[in-house]
């Protein structure tokens, strides 16, 4: 039994959590994604209808992700540390964490894909299921990062929640020109391409891969520095 | 001729070995920062062989000690030796809840590099010793507090460490567990092993090699 299969085996046995994983996107996609351009418009913002939708599967998968990502790094921290110190290992411990993390961006992304697909008609689908799994990957490694560095449950998620507000409403479509500290800024860019109809080029794509793997690297950092040993 | 000389019992090796360890930590807000002094270079050891208790008042810094030594936290100042197999208990048990007690054997197993069958062994030997091998397929947090006290400390044995750190290892336990739980200790510490145990109050100094007693940041033989 590999440390990986043992911690996704732990997420799979929570059913409300992957109810909440899968109704989150689906609510939100399906309820909210008609106030979003309104919404845009108000801020200063230029999102269409279309680029609404589609961004809002991308929002939805992100949140739920950082929020679960969070609870997974800081609900286990004490049992994960002490399996480090016992000679797993830091690293490869905050390995195993961050990979079985990813089956919940997996889920969260699926499941706003879906809504998305059902909702309305996408020009480049796949450019739009790509971006809306960056979307959740990305926020996955955020709340990993915020849940090695702040273990109180109501701390930690108001910092999620933080993080995503400001993403959110600086981000491209909602702010006249998205902030450049807009974690998810490339992911949105090219879902809002696909939402209206066009393709992204494959600079785009290098970009995405390059902010993904950088989130990816900054929470296994994260969770292995705070795991080591200080002896 | 010269008359032969009684040959000295040979000395235990000391496993864990402790000099003038300092902590600190500060507490408030920024504009009103207080420092906590809360070791001020506590000293002790720890022979092979031996049974050795830590007492102290609440709040005295013995759980602080002892995440020192095993590497939780870090320490201002002083010295630790000890071996790099050691087995620790902490006082609330670190268990993932939706994890069965079979499955957390095999993570520890793999984490000791233990191989399949030594792994086999210590588990059922230890299922057997703290009697809750009718629990190895439930989750953790389908357990009771002494359960899980009790898969606690296996974990913390599975790899018959060299010293062993037991930081109020029976709370929960029921009576009968009590004191199998000491009957443990002691086999374990006659077979070579070293122990470090700590509780606020300990009524069985008895069983004890020696006992500390950590007052103001310091260690002293009571």
């Amino acid at each position: 039994m590999t440390r990986t299969a043992a911690f996704a085996r732990e997420q799979l046995r929570a059913p409300f959590t992957l109810a909440l994983l899968v109704a989150v996107p689906v609510v939100f996609v399906t309820v909210s994604a008609g106030v979003l351009a309104d919404f845009a418009v108000a801020l200063g913002g230029s999102l269409a209808a279309d680029a609404a939708s589609t961004l809002s599967a991308g929002w939805a998968a992100a949140f739920i992700a950082g929020t679960l990502g969070f609870f997974q790094a800081a609900s286990s921290r004490g049992a994960d540390r002490r399996l480090a110190l016992a000679g797993a290992g830091s690293t490869r411990v905050a390995l195993s964490r961050v990979s079985a993390s990813l089956a919940l961006a997996v889920v969260a992304a699926g499941a706003g894909f879906a809504a998305l697909v059902l909702r309305t008609d996408v020009a480049h689908p796949w450019h739009a299921a790509a971006a809306v799994l960056a979307f959740a990957v990305i926020y996955v490694a955020v709340g990993i990062v915020i849940g090695s560095l702040i273990a109180s449950p109501l701390e930690g998620s108001l910092a999620v929640a933080f993080v995503f507000l400001l993403d959110v409403f600086s981000g491209p479509g909602m702010a006249e020109q998205a902030a450049p500290y807009s974690v998810s800024r490339k992911p949105a860019d090219i879902l809002i391409a696909a939402g209206l109809g066009q393709g992204s080029p494959g600079e785009e794509w290098l970009k995405l891969a390059a902010v993904v793997a950088a989130a990816l690297a900054v929470s296994l950092a994260a969770f292995a520095w705070t795991a080591r040993s200080r002896a | 001729m010269t008359p032969a000389i009684p040959s000295a019992p040979p000395a235990l090796a000391t496993v864990l070995r402790l000099e003038g360890v300092r902590k600190s930590f500060k507490t408030g807000p920024p504009w009103h920062r207080r420092r906590l002094d809360v070791l001020r270079g506590a000293s002790l050891h720890v022979d092979a062989g031996e049974l050795v208790g830590l007492v102290g008042e609440n709040g005295s810094g013995k759980t602080v000690l002892m995440q020192i030594i095993v590497g939780l936290l870090a320490r201002d100042a002083g010295t630790v030796e000890r071996p790099a197999r050691l087995g620790y208990c902490p006082q609330v048990p670190l268990l993932w809840d939706k994890l069965t007690v079979d499955e957390h054997f095999r993570l520890f197993a793999e984490a000791y590099d233990l191989d399949e069958g030594a792994a086999a062994h210590a588990r059922t030997q230890l299922l057997e010793e703290l009697s809750f091998a009718k629990y190895l397929d439930y989750r953790v947090e389908d357990l009771s507090g002494g359960t899980r006290q009790k898969l606690n400390l296996a974990l913390a044995l599975l790899h018959e460490p060299e010293l062993l750190l037991l930081d109020e290892p029976y709370a929960g336990f029921d009576w009968e567990t009590y004191l199998r739980f000491w009957q443990m200790a002691e086999d374990r510490r006659q077979q070579g092993m070293a122990i470090l145990v700590i509780s606020h109050l300990l009524a069985e100094r008895e069983r004890l090699t020696r006992v500390y007693e950590l007052r103001d940041g310091r260690c002293e033989v009571v």
